[in-house]
């Protein structure tokens, strides 16, 4: 057997199944045998690949709102985030904050609507989109209510909380560097949603 | 049947997590998708070899699997179902861009080219000189056509029968592909190779 048969035939049995002609073909033919034993190792690390990548908090922040706008999900019973004492008043101060943040929904769709507008009323609109810094001591005590009955929840909501601030702020200096960039703004609506979904899961929790 | 896995914290089977999704549960849907997702992630990123689209892929992936949960019976994994519907939306996606799934059976090069360069001086063996990154970018190099048959066949697991039934070829132009996605990849690693041995 030549290398050239063999190699026309490597498809076939690369991955076993080889006559005994074959076998003794590529085990004696230097050329023959490196190439298959390249082609095994990369068979052999591509394994490696599968299932090392980890989504961004966003992806299922995404999932979420749809699942909820589709009505097929609803908060689950127990693993409430406070105790049961004084439990609806005391993440009632989740409320305002929620309510920060959709005004800041509002504020940035306002500044999408005057983005016609002369610069200097453009500037005036501004500032409501640095929000998303005064809330940070607002996520120390959301976290520390999910700690405190679901402790394995605390976690997840620190590394959602912590990522979605860095989306804020990103989309917040893309806003700012260019107030015309519509995609800056759009990414700003939904950092302020990605956010508010998740106080909205913390209050949602603390109701039941 | 539903591997019966603990999730959230040993709080949650996997089957328990299922029954209560169909019903709605919101922590069940999460703990799913934290299960799941890493898998689902990886193999839409590789496959498109672009992250935001991956994530948008994984995303619509999801949103299937729950919308149609209520109708899941437990004949399959769990697992398998939703890694074939997966497949399936990063599939259709490369088919609405009009991308190759499976290339036509023509080859890269002439055959003579290959001849010389396969037939060629002694060259140095690719083995202890791999790592996943090095394999990683490489794959990210491929086509579309190569790097869709490389990754479900070599990266996820799926036999040549289930390649051809998936993306609609014949098993010998599966296993053809494949081995030509893995001999281009030996190329790309062996010029990655030489390029880092030179600016050492």
């Amino acid at each position: 057997m030549t290398c050239r048969e063999f190699q026309e035939i490597l498809p076939e049995i690369v991955d076993g199944g080889q006559s005994i002609e074959q076998e003794m073909h590529w085990k004696s033919c230097q050329e023959c045998s490196d190439l298959v034993a390249d082609l095994t190792v990369i068979s052999q690390q591509a394994i490696t690949l599968r299932g090392i990548d980890t989504p961004s908090p966003r992806v299922w922040n995404s999932i979420q709102i749809a699942l909820r706008q589709e009505g097929l999900i609803h908060a689950s019973d127990g693993l409430a985030v406070v105790p049961a004492l004084g439990r609806r008043w005391s993440m009632q101060w989740l409320v305002p904050i929620a309510a920060t943040l959709l005004l800041s929904f509002g504020a940035v769709d306002y500044y999408m609507a005057s983005r016609q507008q002369p610069q200097a009323q453009v500037a005036e609109i501004r500032q409501p989109a640095t929000v998303a810094d005064s809330v940070n001591a607002e996520d120390s005590r959301l976290l520390e209510a999910v700690a405190v009955n679901a402790p394995n929840m605390r976690a997840t909501y620190e590394a959602n909380l912590r990522d979605v601030n860095a989306y804020i702020r990103d989309a917040e200096d893309s806003a700012k560097n260019d107030p015309t960039d519509e995609e800056a703004q759009q990414a700003l609506v939904e950092a302020y949603a990605q956010k508010n979904m998740i106080y909205e899961m913390a209050l949602d929790r603390s109701l039941r | 049947m539903a591997t019966a896995r603990k999730l959230q914290g040993g709080e949650l089977s996997e089957s328990e997590a299922i029954e209560r999704a169909k019903q709605g549960d919101a922590d069940a849907f999460e703990a799913l998708y934290d299960l799941h997702k890493r898998r689902v992630y990886s193999l839409c990123l590789r496959m498109t070899a672009n992250a935001a689209e991956a994530e948008d892929l994984t995303q619509e992936a999801f949103l299937q699997l729950f919308r149609k949960i209520g109708t899941f019976r437990g004949e399959s994994a769990f697992s398998t179902w939703l890694h074939r519907m997966a497949v399936n939306v990063v599939l259709m996606r490369l088919r609405k861009k009009n991308l190759p799934i499976v290339p036509l059976d023509d080859p890269l090069e002439s055959e003579e080219e290959t001849s010389k360069k396969e037939l060629g001086g002694p060259d140095q063996k690719l083995a202890g000189s791999v790592d996943r990154m090095q394999i990683q970018r490489a794959v990210e190099a491929l086509p579309p056509g190569y790097r869709t048959i490389f990754v479900l066949h070599d990266v996820e697991g799926y036999e040549h029968n289930e390649i051809a039934n998936l993306v609609g070829c014949s098993i010998g132009n599966s296993k053809s592909q494949l081995h030509k996605a893995r001999m281009k990849l030996r190329d790309l690693l062996k010029i990655s190779r030489a390029a880092k041995a030179e600016t050492h």
